[in-house]
């Protein structure tokens, strides 16, 4: 390795390996850079390609290459096949900018293996702001490295049997949604088909009490009907819509009574119950529309007097309000008979429910109130 | 002719309960209060003279059913027969109870179950088979049933 005087300031020599001899002895500095543990170099940036021109001690043990070797050399022959071209880049770059650079770089020993390099450079310059040098520091960080990388294929391995479980999970939900569904669209058929024999069975008979009542049993069925039916069109199958129900029950109670000029006032929250509640709820709610329309338009047969019809559901926080009002004929503060059917069927229902129902003459027609405790519906 | 039995209902789903109710007085016999949970059940039990209670195992506040059952047998009052179609969440003893009628029931066989703890109420052992849809708890089985063993 030849290395010549040039005519630059003699400081510029002061450690340069071949003029040690004469120049570093005495140099506290010098010698306590050669002597560190940490690998160190310098390189020539005025010099054709930037060569090394100083590697201390703990280069050459980190590296593997005799000082001879290095010499002389640029520093791109510790670079191998896996070291990142970005990062090569980047260096080429702070190099020609004179700017300092941290970064670790996949550098290669004489005898090829590999190790992670926290390589750090920054220019010297003299007094006129000229970059004379480039001093770098390189560390074996191989082990951080490692563990890094270790964390970072274990978190990705976590995170992908994360992700895998969920799409399990995601897919037996989706499995038990679709059975459900299935399940209540089985239970609305067959509420059907009851529904059906029912009318068939209505059609034989004369006798109007009999009529009513099996218009009443078919009225039931076919809420119930409607329970299983929004259902099974629900995309939550544990959870079922009181304000939906209650829109399709109205109508579906409308429509059946004939009495299309009956008015209809809505307001109606969203309310959402346990799909275990649906049933009795919609049973009570049934028997209650049902009274209030047959009232609604009682008042005696003259078609201009268009009954009106009111159904309020509201949430309350604590409780769940259900009103249905009539403007009919009203229950003249006498209680709806209490040993009919119907009746025995919203106490019971309301007992079951923890219902408060409520019978309030609204002068016209008949207002009840339902309570429902919230807590009870969930 | 025995006396009819004074029957207490414990269920939580009204339409059951109502079924049952005029079941029971339809066979005869009076229903002597209907309570849907554990509490109600108690303080019924409490207040009202009851030869039997039927309890269901699950009510409005939980699967307390085997609880009101221990409670019931515990007054010494009255006797219990479990109605459930799950008899798997039945202790191995019954709670002191005399048995199970499965669900769903049907009417005759809640009749004969009727007739059957009729006897056994008002005049043990009972001299009617044991009908089917009944299950009698091993105590019971060996007092009343013992030829089973």
């Amino acid at each position: 390795m030849e290395f010549k005087p040039t005519r630059e300031s003699p400081d510029a020599w002061h450690m340069t390996d071949d003029l040690h001899a004469e120049h570093g002895k005495g140099d506290p500095f010098a010698a306590a850079i050669r002597a560190t543990r940490m690998s160190m170099i310098i390189t020539d940036p005025r010099k054709a390609d930037n060569p090394i021109v100083f590697v201390n001690d703990a280069f050459l043990r980190l590296t593997g290459y005799s000082r001879n070797e290095v010499l002389g050399s640029n520093c791109r022959f510790l670079q191998g096949p896996d070291t990142d071209r970005q990062s090569v880049e980047r260096v080429r770059q702070a190099i020609q900018a004179n700017s300092d650079i941290s970064i670790d770089i996949l550098n290669y020993r004489k005898d090829g293996s590999a190790f992670w390099n926290a390589l750090y450079i920054s220019p010297v310059s003299n007094d006129r702001g000229e970059v004379q040098f480039f001093f770098a520091s390189q560390l074996d960080v191989t082990d951080r490295k490692e563990s890094e990388h270790r964390v970072k294929a274990d978190k990705e391995r976590f995170e992908a049997a994360v992700k895998e479980r969920t799409r399990e999970l995601e897919e037996a939900l989706e499995a038990q949604t679709v059975l459900i569904h299935e399940v209540d669209h089985r239970v609305k058929n067959n509420l059907q088909m009851v529904a059906s024999l029912i009318v068939m069975q209505k059609r034989t008979i004369k006798d109007e009490e009999t009529r009513h009542s099996l218009d009443a049993m078919l009225s039931r069925i076919e809420a119930l009907g409607t329970v299983h039916r929004r259902l099974y069109q629900s995309k939550d199958v544990s959870r079922f819509d009181l304000a939906d129900f209650a829109d399709d029950l109205i109508s579906d109670l409308l429509t059946a009574s004939g009495h299309s000029e009956i008015r209809k006032e809505l307001d109606l929250q969203p309310v959402i119950i346990s799909a275990h509640k649906a049933t009795p709820v919609a049973l009570m709610m049934n028997e209650l529309v049902t009274n209030a329309l047959k009232h609604a338009f009682k008042n005696g047969g003259d078609e201009s007097l268009k009954g009106t019809l009111g159904v309020r559901l509201h949430n309350h926080g604590e409780h769940i309000n259900i009103e249905i009002a009539d403007d009919g004929v009203g229950f003249d503060g006498k209680q709806e008979n209490s040993t009919s059917f119907g009746t025995r069927l919203i106490h019971s229902l309301a007992r079951q429910l923890r219902a408060e129902v409520t019978w309030e003459n609204a002068n016209p027609g008949t207002r009840v109130k339902i309570k429902l405790p919230a807590d009870e519906m969930q | 002719m025995l006396k009819p039995l004074k029957v207490l209902i414990v269920e939580d789903e009204a339409l059951l309960a109502m079924e049952l109710e005029s079941l029971i007085e339809d066979a005869g016999h009076e229903v002597v209060g209907w309570a849907t949970s554990s509490s109600e059940a108690r303080e019924l039990i409490d207040t009202v003279d009851a030869d039997i209670a039927f309890v269901d195992i699950h009510l409005t506040d939980g699967p307390t059913g085997v609880d009101v059952a221990e409670y019931i047998v515990g007054k010494d009052n009255s006797m219990v027969v479990f109605m459930t179609a799950n008899s798997k969440r039945i202790p191995e003893n019954y709670a002191g109870a005399v048995g199970v009628i499965a669900k769903p029931y049907t009417m005759a066989g809640l009749n004969s179950a009727l007739r059957y703890l009729q006897e056994g109420v008002r005049e043990p052992p009972p001299v009617s088979t044991c009908p089917t849809g009944f299950t009698l708890s091993p105590d019971y089985q060996s007092a009343w049933s013992p030829s089973h063993n």
